[in-house]
């Protein structure tokens, strides 16, 4: 549909439709959210799409070749591994788990980190300070070192290592979340609130909350880039998922016994979790510069 | 100033590894079977010796007994023996640790050498080619994960080309005496006749864990130099610069580099951190003898001593690291230091 400015009417877009407006502008972004797009439909329509079974082994097809080699067959697109197991249908599946767990994973966490953020960034006193610095010595610490004390502590398995990614990430989120609601409160409109009578629970939700929509989305995307290979690598150093689940991470480490002969068993899995990682950090940086652009304007 | 700042920093250092160290006292009796065996990793002892071991660790006397004799054990390098080898920890992390530390220094100094200069070039460059090609390459850069990297490294440069070797530390044709963990410096030092073969293949085994490790940090580093650079030059301070007629040249040199540094210096020292974890993944790739395959092990292989031991080694070893270059940082630009007293 043609764009006619017929009226000289002004545009005025809201905030969020002028942070989609500017983060449309970047081409690589937009395809990064295309592709995350793909991989998100992958997850939720992923045992339709599949051909086989992921667990399902055929003793007639041991380590086929992909359909584009000479030996390989179109009945398996991508081939099959050392069990026979149909190696599409297994990356589907692995895209399935690692992204899914990794987005329950980021909801999770960002609720938990939001709620004690909001309650740290509105205290002051002791509680606050005690929490400040206990939180402020774990953020130096990398989460994927803090999953692996609690994997190493609670001991090895996929709910395990989910519990310890998800408590490794909330550390972040409240710094982050802390720091926005401490500046948000500084404001005029905030006071003007406070002024009208407005309690605590109030001001968080009503006035607070509404302005950090956006850093929210983009702190998501960067606990989920980081879920996403800690979930992976955790599988693939043996403390996470266990075979014969299809998590990327497992089918990678398990892959590895037959990378001499079958590279594609390393190289699929691999590239999957690879541009799972970069369509999301691809949205995320678009998203970020796109709310640098808008607040600079 | 400087000197309370460094006290309480200090002060925060000792109460951190107070509260790590009661954690690793905790894990004791966290982790499932006995205790006692848990804490000396002394496994099939007999009633005497398991008396006199209860005596000797004060597991007779209160929870606050046993936890200082715990302290002084872990003081005189007791630190009780794991279950798999049955060595003492203390050495085995002894051995360990070094070779992870080396590990990440070479990788850390190569990432700075490259991360940095190519952060500001294109942050001078903003929204210039230059610019793009290398945010995207950075971009694809930090999104690899370390694990599939390095076995594509090994892919292509062991198993396809055979030019490097495809796993440990060094061949293990040469006998290195163990002085300081950090084998090129051990070579350095001894007084071996084939001194200078054993440095090229130590510095063989090394190409592709470091590159692995320095392709991940340099992007992390080159984002962070970006932004810093990108920012500076749009500032005030540097347009006005620019007004009283400097040349480019002029204003980069006097204004842009010291302040675009200043404030990323602190979050260089962070990334020895995420080195760090990253290395732990990168060593059991390519078997390189590190703490992090030995713990990686020693959770595979529940032995419950050594991971205590070696978890207490490394939070200790990350927050002293921590605290070190946030002093250094504070150091060099005294301005934070005043905002974080304002805050308190």
């Amino acid at each position: 549909m043609p764009n006619l400015d017929l009226y000289q009417e002004e545009f005025h877009p809201s905030p969020l439709v002028h942070t989609w407006l500017e983060f449309r502008k970047s081409h690589i972004a937009v395809l990064g959210l295309w592709l995350l797009a793909f991989f998100i439909v992958l997850v939720i329509l992923g045992p339709l799409i599949a051909p086989f079974d992921p667990l399902l082994q055929n003793p007639n097809a041991f380590l086929v070749q992909p359909a584009w080699d000479a030996s390989g067959s179109i009945r398996y697109l991508f081939g099959t591994d050392s069990l026979g197991r149909d190696l599409l249908s297994r990356l589907i599946y692995g895209c399935r788990m690692t992204l899914g767990i990794s987005l329950l994973l980021v909801v999770i966490s960002m609720l938990i980190g939001i709620a004690l953020g909001a309650i740290a960034g509105m205290t002051r006193g002791v509680r606050s300070s005690v929490l400040n610095h206990l939180l402020d010595s774990l953020m130096a610490v990398p989460t994927l070192l803090i999953a692996i004390v609690i994997v190493g502590i609670l001991g090895i398995g996929l709910v395990n290592s989910m519990w310890a990614i998800c408590l490794a990430l909330v550390p972040q989120v409240v710094h982050n979340t802390r720091e926005v609601v401490r500046a948000e409160m500084q404001k005029e409109y905030v006071l003007a609130s406070k002024l009208d009578g407005a309690k605590k629970f109030h001001l968080f939700f009503y006035c607070v909350l509404p302005n950090m929509y956006e850093m929210l989305v983009v702190q998501g995307t960067m606990a989920l880039s980081i879920a996403i290979l800690d979930i992976s690598a955790l599988g693939f150093l043996g403390l996470g998922a266990q075979p014969p689940s299809p998590e990327l991470g497992v089918m990678l480490s398990e892959g590895l016994r037959e990378a001499y002969k079958s590279p594609w068993l390393i190289a699929l899995p691999g590239s999957a979790i690879f541009l799972m990682v970069l369509a999301v950090n691809v949205v995320g940086d678009g998203l970020r510069s796109a709310l640098r652009n808008r607040l600079q304007n | 100033m400087m000197l309370a700042h460094v006290i309480r920093k200090f002060n925060l250092l000792i109460l951190t590894l107070l509260v790590l160290s009661i954690l690793s006292f905790m894990l004791v009796y966290l982790f499932p079977g006995d205790p006692l065996v848990n804490l000396t990793g002394l496994e099939d002892i007999d009633q005497e010796t398991y008396q006199r071991l209860t005596v000797l660790h004060g597991f007779d006397k209160s929870y606050f007994h046993q936890y200082w004799y715990y302290i002084r054990g872990l003081f005189d390098g007791e630190w009780g023996l794991s279950f798999s080898s049955g060595l003492p920890l203390a050495n085995e992390i002894a051995q360990t640790l070094p070779a992870s530390i080396e590990l990440s220094a070479y990788a850390l100094i190569l990432s700075l050498l490259i991360g940095v200069p190519l952060g500001f070039v294109a942050g001078f460059q903003h929204h210039k080619t230059t610019d793009y090609g290398l945010l995207t390459a950075s971009v694809v850069a930090y999104s690899m994960p370390i694990f599939w990297l390095s076995l594509i490294l090994i892919l292509v440069f062991s198993l396809q080309l055979g030019w490097l070797p495809l796993s440990g530390r060094i061949s293990l044709l040469f006998d290195i005496p163990h002085h300081t963990g950090f084998i090129l410096i051990d070579i350095f030092f001894s007084d071996l006749s084939y001194k200078g073969a054993a440095a090229k293949s130590a510095f063989y085994h090394l190409i592709m864990p470091t590159a692995s490790l320095t392709i991940v940090t340099a992007a992390i580093i080159f984002r962070l130099t970006r932004r810093s650079v990108i920012e500076v030059m749009s500032s005030t301070y540097v347009q006005a610069a620019y007004t009283r007629g400097l040349s480019g040249f002029q204003v980069v040199m006097r204004h842009g580099v010291r302040n675009a540094l200043v404030p990323i210096i602190p979050l260089f020292g962070m990334q020895f951190a995420v080195l760090l974890t990253n290395a732990m993944i990168v060593e059991v790739v390519f078997s390189w003898p590190g703490i992090g395959s030995w713990l990686i092990q020693a959770i595979n292989q529940r032995d419950y001593p050594a991971i205590r031991a070696g978890m207490l080694a490394v939070s200790t070893l990350v927050i002293m690291l921590t605290v070190a270059t946030d002093l250094l940082a504070k150091l060099i630009n005294p301005a934070q230091m005043g905002t974080a007293h304002a805050e308190s």
